[in-house]
C-alpha cells in the first residue's frame, strides 16, 4: 500500500461508509435478484426432474437433490447413436471464427484510417462509422434480406455484370450468407472498440518511429500493432462472445437446418416443454465453455479500472 | 523547416495549431545541401493514404447503402421488398389493412417498443448511476466483487442471459408472468452495465478533489454529491441514458424470450417473426425505419445536450461528444 | 399442452397467416405457465392415471380416455352438466359469442345468422388451442360456441366446459356425413357436430415437376429427389412432418411409440435434407403458387385457396395437390360445441344447426378454404359454385377418407417427448 493509500484509508475510517453502501444497494439488490438468482434457477432446472405426467421441467431447488438426467440427455445429443448437436456446435465455431477474422480484417484498416489519417474529417468519418451501432440489428438484416431476394438488386447486379448466369438463391441455406450476415451484424461493435483503442495510441510514438527512419508499413508493424494488441483482443472478445449465442441471423438469412447454430438448438429446446431442461443444461454447458474468455475480459476491465481507482 | 509553420504530422492529426505570430522569420542559412534526388512517390511519408481511404469508403458504402435501400423500400408502392414499384407512404399510414397506423399488431409493436425503452431507461439509469457512485467510493472486496458481477453481465452472451431470465419468470417468480413487466425487468438488468461502466469511468477521471473542496466549504457529504458530483456527472449520465434507450429499441433476444402475446411484442420481434414466417412486405421496412428514427432522434438529442452540458469544459469537442454517446 | 395435434390455423396471427411456429409455441408456453396448465391430463389414462400433484388449476384428476378410430369413446354425461330442455325459444336481445380460430368463419354467415334470429353475433378469436383452453378454464369468459379439435374433447368434457347437445335443435345433422352421427371421438354425437375437415398431402407444381404422384407407388417419397434441390419444403410442425417420414417408410400408425419406426422416420428426413437442402416452413399457401417451392408438404385448405396467390399470368392449374386415393393419409377435423358457461344455449344450438345447412356451409367454405363434411359438398358442387378450381378438386375430402384416414391424435407424454426430440434432430433447431 502506498503512503497515499494509507492516508486515504485513515481518512476514510472516520467517514461513515453507509452513504456509499446505500448508493450501491439498489444496484446490488437488483443484480442479486435478477442476475445471480436466475442462474441458480437455470441450475435448478438443469439439475431437476422431469414431470412424468406432463414431461415439463420441475425445478429442484436443493442442490443435494440435483440429478444429472438433463445433462446426460445433452451428452447423448453430442455423442452416441442419436447425436446431432456435435456437428452443429462445430459449425457454430467455424462460422464464428471465420466471421470474426473477417470482421477484424475489415474493421481494423477502417478504424486505423479514421484515427490516423482522417484529419479534419475525423468527426464526419466517426459519425458514419458508428452510425450502424444505433441502427437496429433487425433493420440491418432486413436490408440484406431485401437485397438478396431472388429478384433483388444483388442478383440483378451480378447477372447484369455477367458474373453469374442465373439468379442465385442466397437466402436458401447458404453458409456464406450466414457468415456475411454475422460479419455485417457485429462489425460495428468491433469498430467501436478498435477505434477507441487506436485513438488512444500516442501520436508522438508514431512520430518517433518516423523520425527513426521507419516507413509507413514498418511503423505499423513495429509500433501500432503491438500497442493495439490488447485492443484487438478485447474487440474480438466483444465480437465473438455474442456471435456464439446468435440464432436469429441464421433464422432470418437462411432458415435452413444445414446452417443452424447452437443458439438455434437452445432456442428450439426452450420452446418445447419436454426439452426445456435440456435447453437449460445446454446453455450452462455453453456458459462453461465461454467462461474462460469471459473471465479474461472481466479481469482485464477490472484491472484497468482498479488501476484508476 | 520553418519554426513557425505547424508540423505536418500535427496537421494530419487535425489539431488546430495556432501559428505563432512573431513577424517574418529571420533567414537561416541552410546547414546542409538539400538532396535533389527524385524519390518515387510511394516513398513520400506524407502522401495521402489513398488505399486506406478508398478501403474505408468502400466499407462505409457496404455498411450503409443496404440500410438506405431498406428505408427506400419502406416507401414502396407495391408489396415487393425487392423490386421498386413507385413511391407511396401507404405502409406508414395509407393502407387500411397493413399500414403501421391501421394495423393493430404493428401499431402496438411501436407502442411496446417505446414503452419498453422509456421504462427501462428511467429505471436502469438511476440505479446504474447510484451503483457506480457507491462502488467507486466503497472500497472493499464486496464492492469489488459486485463490480465484477456487473461487468460479467456486460460480457455474457445475450442468449444465455435470456435463458436464465426465461426460467426465472416461468419457474421461480411465476407471479410475474412473461410479458411487459418481465421484459422491463430483463432489459433493465441487461442494460444496467451501460450507466454503471460509463459513470464509473467518468468518476475515475473526475477524482475526489471537487468533493473535498465542497467539504472544505462546509457542505455535508450528501450535499456535496447532490450539488457538485451529480452536475459534473450529468454528461455521462445523459450519454448512458441515450445508450440504454437506443439499446432497448434494438434489443431482440431478451424481449423475444420474455414476450408472450402479440401486444407484448415490440418492433424487433414483429420484424423477426414476420420475416421468418414469410409474411414480410414493406410494412416491416416501415417498422424498421421507425425504429431507426427513434434511435436517431434520441442520439442526436443526446449529442446536442451533451455538447451543451460540456460547453465550458476544457478539451470538449464534437469528437468527445460522439465517443461518449457511443460509450467509448 | 403436450401432444396437441396440429391445426391449420394454429399460430395464425390476428391479421393474417402464420407467424413463426416458435412464436405460437412461446405464447402457449406462457399461457400454460400462467394458469398452471400442463394439464394434458387426458394422457393420464395411458400412463396409469397418476394424479397431478403440482397442478394448481381445477383438478382434472380422473383419467380420461384417448379416443382412437379403433377404440371409439362415448363421453359421460354428468348430472351437473345436462343438456338443455327441448322446445325452448331462442333468447331475446342476446349477443351470441363465438370463440373460434383466427380467420376461420365467414363474417357473412355470422351476419346472416344474426339477422335471422334477431340477435347480435360477436366473434372472438384465438391463436392457439392451448391459449383457448386456458381462457375457457379460467371461467372468466361466457362464450357460447367453441371450435375445438378432436383431441381436447376429453378435457373439455371432464372439466364440464362443454354442454351435451340436445339433438332436437339440430335437425340439419342429416346433411352431414352419416359417420358424424357417431364419430369415434364422440359416439352418438353427444357433445359435438363437425365443423371442417382437412387432409395433409403433397402440393406440387406441374410445370416444373415431371412426376405425377398419382402414378407413383409411394407418392409420399416424391420429395426425396435430388434433382429438385432447393425447391422442396415440408411443414414446420413436428407431428405432420414426422408423419411424413413415417409414411414414406410405409408406416401408417401416426401415433406410434415404436422407437425404431421413429428412428426410421428421422433418418429419412435427415436424408431428405441432405438430398434437397430442405426448407421447413408453413407457407405452402404462398410458396407453391409463387413458384418458390415446387414440392411442398401441404394442407388441403391452404392449397384450395391457391388461386388467390398465383402471380399474374400464371394459371392456377399448374398447382396440384395429391392425397392418397385410398384415403390412407393424415385426416383431421374440428368440431362445433356449445359451452356450458354461455348465456345463450338455445341460440348456440341453433347456430350449430345453421352451420350444418348447405348454403351457409358453402358460404363459409368459399371464405376459409376448408371444406365441411356435408353430403351436399362434393367436388362437383364446389367447382360449379366457383369456389374451387377444377384442378384442385383433390383438396376436397371424401367421406371414405373419414373412415380410412390416418389420424394424428394425442400422444402419451413420454412418447410425445420422443417425437419432439426426433424433430429437433431433423430441424436442428431452425
Amino acid at each position: 500500500m502506498t503512503r497515499e493509500d494509507r492516508m486515504r484509508k485513515w481518512a476514510d475510517r472516520d467517514q461513515k461508509r453507509w452513504v456509499w453502501v446505500a448508493f450501491a444497494m439498489p444496484g446490488i439488490i437488483w443484480l442479486t435478484i435478477l442476475f445471480i438468482v436466475p442462474f441458480y434457477a437455470v441450475l435448478a432446472i438443469a439439475g431437476g426432474k422431469l414431470n412424468q405426467i406432463f414431461e415439463s421441467p420441475i425445478p429442484v431447488w436443493n442442490p443435494l437433490n440435483w440429478t444429472a438426467a438433463s445433462f446426460t440427455a445433452v451428452f447423448h445429443d453430442f455423442v452416441g447413436q442419436s447425436a446431432f448437436v456435435g456437428p452443429i456446435f462445430v459449425r457454430t465455431l467455424i462460422y464464428v471464427a471465420i466471421a470474426s477474422v473477417l470482421s477484424l480484417v475489415i474493421a481494423y484498416p477502417a478504424a486505423y484510417f479514421v484515427t490516423r489519417f482522417a484529419g479534419r474529417r475525423k468527426v464526419f468519418f466517426l459519425a458514419l462509422l458508428i452510425a450502424p451501432f444505433w441502427i437496429s440489428y433487425m433493420m440491418r438484416m432486413l436490408a440484406w434480406i431485401d437485397l438478396l431476394q431472388t429478384d433483388g438488386y444483388v442478383n440483378r447486379a451480378l447477372v447484369d455484370v455477367h458474373l453469374i448466369g442465373q439468379p442465385v438463391d442466397w437466402l436458401g441455406g447458404k453458409s456464406m450468407t450466414v457468415i456475411l450476415g454475422l460479419v455485417y451484424g457485429y462489425i460495428p461493435y468491433l469498430i467501436l472498440v478498435l477505434y477507441a483503442g487506436l485513438d488512444r495510441i500516442d501520436q508522438r510514438l508514431l512520430e518517433a518511429g518516423r523520425d527513426l527512419g521507419l516507413n509507413r508499413i514498418r511503423t505499423f508493424v513495429r509500433i501500432t500493432l503491438p500497442l493495439s494488441r490488447q485492443t484487438i483482443l478485447t474487440g474480438m472478445l466483444i465480437t465473438v462472445l455474442p456471435m456464439v449465442g446468435d440464432y436469429f441471423t441464421n433464422q432470418m438469412l437462411s432458415g435452413s437446418e444445414s446452417t443452424s447454430m447452437i443458439g438455434n438448438v437452445i432456442d428450439s429446446q426452450l420452446n418445447t416443454a419436454s426439452q426445456q431442461s435440456q435447453g437449460a443444461a445446454l446453455s450452462l454447458l455453453l456458459l462453461v465453455f465461454l467462461l474462460a474468455p469471459m473471465l479474461y475480459y472481466v479481469f482485464q476491465t477490472h484491472r484497468a479500472s482498479k488501476e484508476a481507482f | 523547416m520553418s519554426v513557425t509553420a505547424p508540423s505536418a504530422p500535427a496537421l494530419a492529426r487535425g489539431v488546430d495549431v495556432d501559428p505563432v505570430d512573431a513577424g517574418p522569420p529571420p533567414p537561416v542559412p541552410p546547414l546542409l545541401p538539400s538532396p535533389k534526388r527524385w524519390q518515387p512517390p510511394w516513398r513520400n511519408p506524407w502522401r495521402r493514404p489513398w488505399i486506406l481511404e478508398s478501403f474505408t469508403w468502400l466499407y462505409l458504402i457496404w455498411s450503409l447503402a443496404p440500410i438506405a435501400v431498406a428505408v427506400l423500400f419502406s416507401f414502396n408502392n407495391g408489396k415487393s421488398q425487392s423490386a421498386w414499384q413507385g413511391f407511396s407512404i401507404r405502409w406508414y399510414w395509407g393502407d387500411p389493412i397493413n399500414s403501421i397506423f391501421h394495423n393493430p399488431t404493428l401499431r402496438s409493436a411501436v407502442e411496446q417498443t417505446l414503452r419498453l425503452s422509456v421504462f427501462t431507461t428511467v429505471i436502469a439509469v438511476p440505479i446504474g448511476v447510484a451503483f457506480a457512485i457507491g462502488i467507486h467510493r466503497w472500497h472493499t472486496r464486496t464492492s469489488a466483487s459486485f463490480n465484477f458481477v456487473m461487468v460479467f453481465s456486460y460480457v455474457i452472451p445475450e442468449l444465455i442471459f435470456g435463458v436464465a431470465m426465461f426460467f426465472l419468470f416461468t419457474q421461480l417468480f411465476t407471479f410475474i408472468r412473461l410479458g411487459t413487466v418481465a421484459e422491463v425487468l430483463g432489459l433493465v438488468t441487461w442494460n444496467f452495465s451501460w450507466p454503471a461502466i460509463i459513470v464509473l469511468a467518468r468518476l475515475v477521471s473526475i477524482g475526489r478533489s471537487y468533493e473535498e473542496a465542497a467539504a472544505d466549504l462546509g457542505a455535508s457529504r450528501l450535499q456535496a454529491i447532490r450539488r457538485v458530483l451529480i452536475p459534473m456527472l450529468m454528461p455521462a449520465i445523459f450519454a448512458s441514458a441515450v445508450l440504454v434507450f437506443a439499446s432497448v429499441v434494438d434489443d431482440f433476444v431478451v424481449v423475444d424470450l420474455l414476450s408472450s402475446t402479440a401486444n407484448t411484442q415490440p418492433m424487433s420481434v414483429i420484424i423477426y417473426a414476420n420475416t421468418h414466417g414469410g409474411n414480410g412486405g414493406p410494412a416491416l421496412n416501415a417498422l424498421a425505419t421507425m425504429m431507426l428514427l427513434f434511435s436517431f432522434v434520441v442520439v442526436i438529442a443526446g449529442l446536442v445536450a451533451y455538447r451543451w452540458m460540456t460547453r465550458g469544459e476544457r478539451g470538449s469537442s464534437r469528437h468527445d461528444a460522439m465517443t461518449s454517446i457511443a460509450g467509448m | 399442452m403436450i401432444g396437441l395435434t396440429s391445426h391449420p390455423r394454429e399460430g395464425w396471427s390476428d391479421d393474417g397467416p402464420r407467424r413463426s411456429q416458435t412464436l405460437s409455441r412461446r405464447s402457449f408456453l406462457a399461457a400454460a405457465a400462467a394458469t398452471g396448465l400442463g394439464a394434458g391430463l387426458a394422457a393420464c389414462g395411458k400412463s396409469g392415471g397418476a394424479a397431478s400433484s403440482t397442478s394448481t388449476t381445477a383438478a382434472l384428476t380422473t383419467p380420461v380416455d384417448l379416443p382412437r378410430p379403433d377404440s371409439p369413446v362415448t363421453w359421460p354425461i354428468y348430472s351437473s352438466n345436462k343438456a338443455i330442455a327441448s322446445g325452448l325459444e331462442p333468447e331475446k336481445n342476446a349477443t351470441l359469442k363465438i370463440y373460434n380460430w383466427v380467420a376461420y368463419v365467414n363474417q357473412k354467415d355470422l351476419d346472416a345468422f344474426g339477422k335471422k334470429y334477431k340477435c347480435k353475433v360477436e366473434l372472438t378469436t384465438f391463436n392457439t388451442m392451448t391459449e383457448a383452453i386456458a381462457k375457457l378454464r379460467s371461467g372468466q369468459f361466457n362464450f357460447d360456441v367453441f371450435v375445438p379439435t378432436v383431441d381436447v374433447l376429453g378435457q373439455l368434457v371432464s372439466a364440464k366446459i362443454i354442454r351435451p347437445l340436445n339433438h332436437t335443435y339440430i335437425p340439419n345433422i342429416s346433411q352431414a356425413w352419416p359417420q358424424y352421427t357417431s364419430p369415434f371421438y364422440d359416439q352418438s354425437w353427444q357433445y359435438t357436430v363437425p365443423y371442417t375437415i382437412y387432409t395433409t398431402g403433397i402440393a406440387w407444381r406441374k410445370d416444373h415437376v415431371d412426376e405425377d404422384p398419382d402414378t407413383m407407388a409411394n407418392a409420399w417419397a416424391m420429395p426425396w429427389q435430388a434433382k429438385y434441390k432447393g425447391k422442396v419444403a415440408i411443414l414446420d410442425d413436428y407431428r405432420e412432418s414426422m408423419a411424413l417420414g413415417l409414411m414414406k417408410n410405409g408406416i401408417l400408425d401416426l401415433n406410434t411409440s415404436n422407437t425404431a419406426q421413429l428412428q426410421a422416420a428421422t433418418n429419412s428426413l435427415l436424408q431428405l435434407d441432405k438430398l434437397v437442402n430442405l426448407h421447413i416452413d408453413n407457407n405452402d399457401y404462398s410458396n407453391v403458387p409463387s413458384g418458390q417451392i415446387w414440392i411442398h408438404h401441404a394442407w388441403s385448405g391452404d392449397m384450395a385457396a391457391a388461386a388467390n396467390y398465383m402471380p399474374k399470368g400464371t394459371p392456377v392449374d399448374v398447382v396440384g395437390y395429391w392425397f392418397p386415393s385410398n384415403g390412407k393419409g393424415p385426416v383431421g377435423n374440428d368440431t362445433l360445441t356449445v359451452l356450458s358457461g354461455g348465456n345463450n344455449p338455445v341460440l348456440a344450438h341453433l347456430f350449430l344447426n345453421y352451420m350444418l345447412d348447405l348454403p351457409n356451409a358453402l358460404e363459409n367454405v368459399s371464405y376459409n378454404g376448408y371444406m365441411q363434411p356435408l353430403n351436399g359438398i362434393t367436388p362437383q358442387v364446389l367447382v360449379s359454385e366457383g369456389i374451387l378450381p377444377p384442378s384442385l378438386t383433390s383438396t376436397v375430402v371424401l367421406p371414405s377418407y373419414f373412415d380410412n384416414g390416418l389420424r394424428e391424435l394425442e400422444l402419451a407424454p413420454t412418447v410425445d417427448a420422443e417425437w419432439e426430440q426426433s424433430w429437433l434432430r431433423v430441424s436442428g433447431g431452425v
